[in-house]
């Protein structure tokens, strides 16, 4: 730590943040502007501050409706993804040595290469058969989805887990499932973590699954919602723009208030 | 808050999620809740208002208005889920046919709807089913012109007088390019909207048993369609400098505001023209693509039919709200709101921006849209926009050609 | 209960999950691309016509053709990119945490919805911007034009995707030993020289991962496709995913579509695999 700060780097990196928040900057004035002020610079402020965008847009699309959908489904998706995908991946982490656990686990791994539209159409059919089209059916949908990923990222956390602690369980009379709850689970916390920010962020954010497995249009999620509304916000940008910026925003306000976490997170999983 | 409970929480949550979906469509109360599938985002403001009028009458029965972009790809997703909307306001194309061979629609042959519309109307629609269905899948409610708009005041400006035919359109447009005008504003970023001038141009050059014979391998659209795509980069000419730039929505607005003085689209463009801009004043004709005056016809189709799915579990309820429609009352502030025409027997469209074109629906000079009559897979407006673009007119009629073969045998 | 019963407990909730809901409609999409089926009514089976069919579909084909365009170009732009912004986010420079969080940004945002920002922006800015400039190919919307319409797309995809990738490589920067740097200084190799022989083999796995990950999600493009250009102008920019969702369902093409899937997942194995060889000779190498 003994070397200056490097303001070559700093003030390249700051220039650069310009092309990142440029187009957030755009959203938020648009979305407060009118549609007169449209027809002027398009990059000055907003005249007024006001809120009327905002306030027509949760009335035409229904956003309370469509939020209440989004955390829905990340809620439960979150939910199945930490509970059961840390389950299988300690089993397969614990008897890596035995054929049918190191098949299981390349089999799950396999899907990360399967590509979504191979299961989309018959999905399509087999989700509707059984009463499945709608969000509890899109929660164990994007469970599934995910699954690749995060046993690879917990196997391999567990992995690093010593084994130790569980033997002395087992021989104080600890069965696997008490071991696995009291000792294993709570141990993960750190990976539970980083598999719950990204697959929140990934079922809050998806738009190819809603779109092809909702069939009721009150269950739209946020996303869906900004699609389908395109042509109702016709050439009413300063309304379309707000519904984006509010579709967007509880993301951006859970960024801002443990960005730490996320970014260390991600980061985590990634050294796996 | 212990982990256990955070997981609770969610699960819960998806119980009672569950079992409100299990619940189906009937209320303890005998409520019944019907879905109105519509393919237009331009009818959305209507529908909602004459579904609240309808649920007052009808306090028993509510209806749930769905209607999503790129509406046929999610009618044909809800059809191979066996998930077909009670209702259907759909345009009467060929998605309509096939799905009417396919027999998901009521046959209204019994019903007393029918007797409430046009019957030419639904001689259109039956063809489009094609003869070996017999039957009656739906009921025709708006019909559509696709016409050229033209900005009033502009056109008196130029002095300009209503062509008759191709040459005196071509003339027209001239004018207007001299005087430094934009002649014609095309919005051809959004695919669909070429369909429009590609429909009026081959609506008056096309023999009308085009499609029928393709099918039977005795036509082609490089022999036919030869001078529509000739016609069509004509026009091109008289466009803005960035044609396939700019949308239909930014498209409305731009001529609502005096962006061109002609504007190729359908009728249910002008409430949206309407809407950027109340005071524009507006006229149409049907674009006379053909040389010969009296050759020219205006291109309508069956715009809106109404139908009932074959498995709506509430047929009464269903058939309650096709009389609803049908009912003068109902079919006139349709039209009047959607700028449309009405296949209802007695209701007229007598807004003055038809006056233009008031005399082909008198004088039955009417054509088809030829496009209804292609299949629907070939995504032909596609194909159209890269025609336009890349202006190769052969290679552009072969792959058409080929598309629709192709189509055929998958 | 015995333990090994009680492992296989632990298994069955996330295997149930994943057959019935991943395998098994796997091989029913198999099976089906030997039908007619249309995803309703009747059908047979017609053997490998779909997929003697899809090589002769000039449509399947040019959507092939712009994916792997795009998803090449996105993918090196991507990580060229990122690995820039995190050797960057990496030295020592001033408010190193807010940056990285900068950076990071994008990645927590809707693909859908940042396209329809990009959208807006490419339509009705970026055309006065080029016309100002007196630029002919930025006057018009690019997105309109179909040789220009890809970049757009790139663009976006870009925008959105270099933020984790970025938080990937500065991931595997921290696992690089600064006393590594300190023996390099001592031996006086330029920063150029540090790079590429210290840095860039120790980083090198995290390169492999990076690029086969970034190519997997660019082939399987789609969000960014409906936000921006819904597949056009023409053809131009429709991807296999998109081509594979209208034509399965608006064109009622299921056992066709689905043969044009099988034929996708095998170029996404194909192309994985040769990518992790190939890199990972180059890792050994160093």
């Amino acid at each position: 730590m003994s070397s200056k700060v490097n303001w070559k780097a700093t003030i390249l990196l700051i220039l650069g943040t310009v092309f990142i928040l440029f187009p957030l900057y755009l959203t938020i004035t648009i979305a407060f502007k009118t549609p007169q002020e449209m027809t002027g610079n398009l990059l000055a402020l907003p005249e007024t501050w006001t809120f009327d965008n905002f306030f027509r847009a949760i009335e035409v699309t229904n956003f309370f409706n469509a939020l209440g959908n989004s955390v829905f489904v990340t809620v439960f998706t979150v939910a199945i993804v930490v509970l059961t995908h840390s389950m299988v991946a300690y089993a397969i982490a614990r008897n890596m040595h035995k054929k049918f656990y190191k098949f299981l686990y390349f089999y799950f791994i396999s899907a990360m290469f399967i590509p979504f539209p191979i299961i989309m159409l018959p999905l399509v059919l087999q989700t509707s058969a059984w009463g499945m089209d709608n969000l509890v059916g899109l929660g164990f949908l994007n469970g599934v989805m995910h699954l690749a990923f995060n046993v690879f990222i917990y196997v391999g956390y567990v992995k690093t887990l010593p084994v130790e602690l569980e033997e002395a369980a087992h021989i104080d009379g600890a069965g696997t499932w008490k071991v696995f709850w009291k000792i294993i689970f709570p141990m993960m916390m750190p990976m539970h973590a980083t598999v719950a920010i990204l697959t929140a962020l990934a079922a809050w954010n998806d738009f190819m699954l809603p779109l092809v497995i909702l069939s009721d249009s009150s269950m739209y999620t946020l996303p869906l919602v900004q699609y389908a509304f395109q042509g109702q916000f016709s050439t009413d940008y300063n309304l379309a723009f707000a519904s984006y910026l509010m579709a967007m925003l509880p993301m951006i306000v859970l960024y801002i208030f443990v960005q730490k976490w996320i970014i260390g997170g991600v980061m985590r999983g990634s050294l796996k | 808050m212990s982990i256990k409970k955070v997981f609770l929480l969610p699960a819960a949550f998806g119980l009672t999620a569950f079992a409100a979906g299990c619940g189906g469509t009937d209320g303890g109360d005998g409520q019944v809740t019907l879905e109105l599938f519509s393919n237009k985002s331009e009818s959305i403001g209507t529908y909602e208002r004459l579904i609240e009028d309808f649920e007052s009458e009808n306090p028993d029965i509510s209806i749930n208005l769905e209607a999503p972009p790129e509406a046929e790809t999610v009618l044909r997703t809800r059809l191979t889920r066996g998930d077909m909307p009670d209702l259907m306001s759909i345009g009467g194309n060929a998605t309509y046919g096939e799905l009417a061979r396919e027999g998901v629609f009521k046959d209204f042959t019994e019903s007393a709807v029918l007797d409430e519309v046009q019957s030419s109307y639904v001689d259109m629609l039956n063809a489009l089913v094609g003869p070996e269905s017999e039957g009656n899948y739906g009921v025709p409610y708006a019909t559509n012109a696709n016409h050229v708009i033209y900005n009033q005041e502009k056109v008196d400006e130029l002095g300009i007088d209503i062509p008759q035919d191709w040459n005196e359109f071509i003339d027209v447009l001239e004018t207007a390019q001299d005087a430094g005008e934009t002649p014609i504003f095309f919005t051809l970023q959004e695919a669909w909207t070429g369909m429009a001038v590609w429909n009026a141009v081959a609506g008056n050059l096309v023999e009308d048993d085009f499609a029928e014979r393709k099918n039977e391998g005795e036509a082609t659209f490089v022999d036919e369609y030869d001078e529509v795509a000739d016609k069509m980069v004509q026009l091109l000419d008289y466009g803005h400098s960035d044609n396939f730039g700019v949308g239909y929505n930014d498209g409305n607005r731009a001529f609502a505001t005096g962006g061109s003085v002609f504007y190729i689209q359908g009728n249910w463009a002008i409430p949206e023209i309407l809407e950027s801009n109340p005071d524009i004043e507006l006229g149409t004709f049907a674009l006379p693509s053909n040389e010969d005056a009296e050759e020219n016809e205006l291109v309508s189709g069956v715009d809106v039919v109404l139908t009932v799915s074959e498995e709506t579990d509430h047929p009464e309820e269903a058939e309650k709200f096709l009389e609803f429609m049908v009912s003068q009352d109902v079919a006139e502030q349709y039209i009047d709101e959607q700028s449309a025409f009405s296949a209802v027997e007695g209701v007229f469209q007598e807004d003055e921006v038809f006056d233009g074109i008031r005399e082909y629906f008198e004088n039955d000079r009417l054509t088809s849209f030829p496009d209804h009559y292609y299949p629907a897979g070939m995504g032909v407006e596609n194909l159209v926009q890269d025609f336009l673009i890349n202006q190769n007119k052969e290679q552009s009629l072969e792959e058409i050609d080929n598309e629709w073969d192709a189509n055929q045998n998958r | 209960m015995k333990k090994d019963h009680v492992f296989l407990m632990m298994v069955l909730p996330a295997f149930i999950l994943f057959f019935i809901f991943h395998t098994y409609p796997a091989l029913q999409g198999i099976f089906y691309s030997f039908t007619n089926f249309r995803g309703y009514g009747d059908w047979d089976f017609v053997g490998f016509i779909n997929y003697f069919n899809v090589f002769q579909d000039g449509r399947a084909l040019s959507a092939y053709g712009f994916t792997f365009q795009f998803a090449i170009v996105a993918t090196l732009l991507v990580n060229m990119l990122s690995l820039f912004i995190a050797i960057g986010l990496n030295a020592k420079i001033k408010f190193r945490k807010t940056l990285r969080a900068m950076y990071f940004l994008p990645f927590i945002l809707s693909v859908l919805i940042v396209s329809f920002i990009f959208q807006f922006m490419f339509t009705h800015m970026l055309p006065q911007l080029g016309q100002a400039l007196d630029i002919d190919f930025l006057s018009r919307n690019i997105l309109g034009n179909q040789n220009l319409a890809w970049i757009g797309v790139v663009i976006v995809a870009v925008w959105q995707s270099t933020a984790f990738n970025t938080l990937l490589y500065l991931a595997g920067l921290s696992t690089v030993d600064d006393q590594v740097y300190e023996a390099a200084d001592i031996d006086g190799a330029g920063s150029w020289a540090k790079f590429w022989r210290l840095t860039f083999p120790l980083i090198a796995p995290f390169f492999t991962i990076n690029m086969v990950v970034a190519m997997k999600n660019f082939l399987m493009a789609f969000d960014q496709i409906i936000g921006l250009t819904g597949g056009g102008p023409g053809r131009a920019t429709e991807s296999i995913a998109l081509l594979i969702y209208r034509g399965g369902f608006e064109g009622g093409q299921f056992a066709y579509q689905s043969a044009n899937a099988v034929i996708y997942f095998i170029v996404i194995v194909a192309i994985s695999v040769i990518q992790l060889r190939i890199l990972e000779r180059k890792e050994v190498k160093g």
